[in-house]
């Protein structure tokens, strides 16, 4: 984290951190209305949604997550979503986010491509109301219409504990 | 049992007479009690988990010398470590003084054991070395080589290809009797390996479900469930794939999920496999894994190693999730351990283990962690259908319209020989099997 900490020292003044909350409310506000669809189009194609299930977690390929979906997966979640022959579908997901701290770790000055942390809070009602607390990591790319998710990683805090059923991306 | 609990063991009246016991359990059916009485799950704990082989861990989790994993065996903590020796001990997590828990991280390395509260350390064997201030013991009668000042050890501790068991009880068979027949599917993950050597990657993954253990271990063999249960990802998966642009490359999740939604027929037609002591399987030369695509390097590692003829022997065998009642579940085609620990009646931990074939390209490992998030994760779109199911059934059964749960699918079609009963995929043989089990572990033979 020292390099990136340098770069965010050196050329923080040059990215929109106002545009990038603005991206960040609007991506957790589709995970509040439920609608997956329009949430994964926020993606790159090679976009990943990752859930580590160790704190500092560097592999989520030799290492099992508890999430780490690609867009072809994150599809087929939007499709199984609320799906009437799922059993786990027939309760309601209703979910509230409260983002805050927003900081640059590392900008790209020449694409404008960067990594953004964040700390979120989420509470969480499915069958009953969970809180999930943590850090977001996103690695957006600049786009002509603004930001590109390549991934946003998810660090709950409580990551290695006895989980119940997550029936949606946090 | 344990000398230290002989006391109260005799002392306490058993909630239910042997003869009570057996009513529970008929040829077809289990009365609904078994979920759901505290008192049940109190003598399940005394007489199948204080007594059958349980898993504890992977010899392969405590490489070295004072490395140890914390776990359970039934509701009894314990340590499975490393002592000096290079052996693997398995040890009450209990304090021999005041009986703190002394170890609370879930693994780590340590040279010796001190117990937080008042400083007693213990040897990685788990016998005492030594307490602070010691003059305060002079003149009692207090023996520091009395074993119940110690960190004490488990009854009885075996291991087979790195797999360790332990069981409470002193008396009883010895680990590969009591594994029987499911001990082809250890030795067939391991000698997947091109180094006949397979080890643990990393922490596991941890699913808390709502319901008895019985029910998450009777839906192992449970093939009726599949096409039904899983049927919307089947169906999800279905639609994305239909929607790929012409040529496009069929995601690699695809054929982990896709069998999941396969026929009765397909599923009647793998078979399940059950023996003595509740341990079952489903499949054998098919199952829902023996059409993954091959991943590149592997067939040639495992021809360099073992020819070509043993490696087609190897990979020719594909059972679904072998069964080791009543703890343990493993996909050997999928390098996958499914660990069982009951925590209450109602409440039940689940650990999902990955396993590495040691010398094979890592893309396998990356496989069986794919596998393992789209299947076993609690963010899965499998797992979560099951748990509901299991969730539905434990807040059901206190419903007073019926007392019964019934197990007779395909009863009276089973075929026997040399020990194994098999009969079609989507028949409850493997759950009236395990209540045969049940019924011998909890009257202990003497009904």
């Amino acid at each position: 984290m020292t390099a990136t900490t340098a770069v965010n020292s050196a050329a923080g003044n040059t990215a929109d951190i106002a545009a990038i909350e603005r991206f960040l409310y609007r991506e957790t506000d589709l995970l509040d209305s439920n609608d997956l669809d329009s949430w994964m189009a926020l993606f790159t194609e090679d976009g990943t949604y990752w859930m580590p299930v160790a704190p500092d977690q560097q592999d989520p390929h030799g290492h099992i997550s508890i999430l780490f979906e690609n867009r072809a997966v994150m599809a087929v979640r939007a499709a199984n979503f609320g799906h009437r022959l799922a059993a786990s579908m027939e309760y309601p997901v209703r979910c509230s986010h409260l983002i805050g701290n927003v900081r640059l770790l590392a900008l790209d000055a020449s694409s404008g491509d960067c990594t953004v942390r964040s700390n979120f809070q989420a509470v969480l009602y499915y069958r009953e109301q969970r809180l999930f607390a943590g850090t977001y990591t996103h690695k957006l790319q600049r786009v002509a219409d603004g930001y590109r998710i390549e991934q946003k990683r998810v660090d709950i805090i409580n990551c290695d504990a006895n989980h119940k059923s997550i029936l949606t991306y946090i | 049992m344990r000398q230290n609990s002989t006391l109260i063991a005799t002392q306490r009246a058993p909630a239910y007479s042997n003869t009570a016991l057996a009513a529970l359990v008929e040829e077809n059916r289990v009365h609904r009690d078994v979920y759901l009485d505290p008192a049940l799950f109190e003598l399940e704990m005394e007489r199948i988990w204080g007594k059958a082989w349980i898993y504890v861990g992977h010899e392969s989790q405590v490489k070295n010398p004072g490395d140890y994993l914390s776990t359970t065996i039934g509701r009894e903590p314990v340590l499975m470590v490393r002592d000096n020796r290079g052996e693997v001990n398995v040890i009450y997590n209990r304090c021999g003084h005041k009986g703190a828990k002394v170890v609370a991280k879930p693994c780590g390395s340590a040279t010796m054991f001190r117990c937080p509260y008042h400083g007693w350390t213990f040897h990685l064997d788990g016998k005492l070395n030594a307490t602070p201030h010691k003059c305060g013991y002079d003149d009692t009668d207090f023996d520091p080589e009395d074993p119940q000042f110690s960190m004490q050890k488990v009854a009885r501790v075996e291991s087979y290809r790195g797999f360790v068991f332990a069981s409470l009880s002193a008396q009883g068979e010895d680990l590969k009797t009591f594994m029987g027949a499911t001990l082809e599917t250890i030795d067939n993950m391991v000698d997947r390996s091109p180094q006949s050597e397979v080890e643990v990657v990393g922490t596991c993954l941890p699913y808390f479900h709502d319901c008895n253990w019985k029910m998450f271990f009777e839906n192992l063999n449970d093939a009726q469930h599949p096409m039904v249960c899983h049927a919307s990802v089947g169906v999800a998966t279905r639609r994305v794939v239909k929607q790929l642009p012409q040529g496009a490359a069929v995601p690699k999740e695809v054929e982990i999920i896709y069998p999941f939604g396969s026929s009765y027929e397909f599923f009647d037609e793998l078979g399940v496999s059950v023996m003595a002591r509740g341990h079952s399987f489903m499949g054998g030369r098919q199952s829902i894994h023996s059409a993954y695509a091959e991943i590149p390097g592997y067939m040639d590692s495992m021809i360099a190693a073992h020819g070509r003829e043993r490696t087609e022997q190897v990979l020719g065998s594909n059972r679904h999730n072998t069964a080791i009642y009543p703890s343990f579940t493993i996909k050997d085609a999928v390098q996958i351990i499914r660990v069982v620990r009951p925590v209450a009646v109602d409440k039940t931990l689940i650990q999902t283990w990955h396993f590495r074939l040691k010398g094979a390209p890592e893309e396998m490992l990356h496989r069986t962690i794919t596998y393992s998030r789209l299947i076993n994760s609690p963010a899965s779109m499998v797992g979560p259908d099951d748990w509901d199911c299991y969730a539905r059934m434990q807040e059901s059964l206190h419903s007073d319209s019926a007392e019964w749960v019934d197990m007779r699918r395909y009863i009276g079609r089973e075929q026997s020989e040399g020990g194994i009963t098999r009969a079609s995929g989507t028949s409850d043989l493997s759950m009236r099997n395990q209540y045969r089990a049940w019924s011998d572990y909890m009257t202990q033979g003497q009904q």
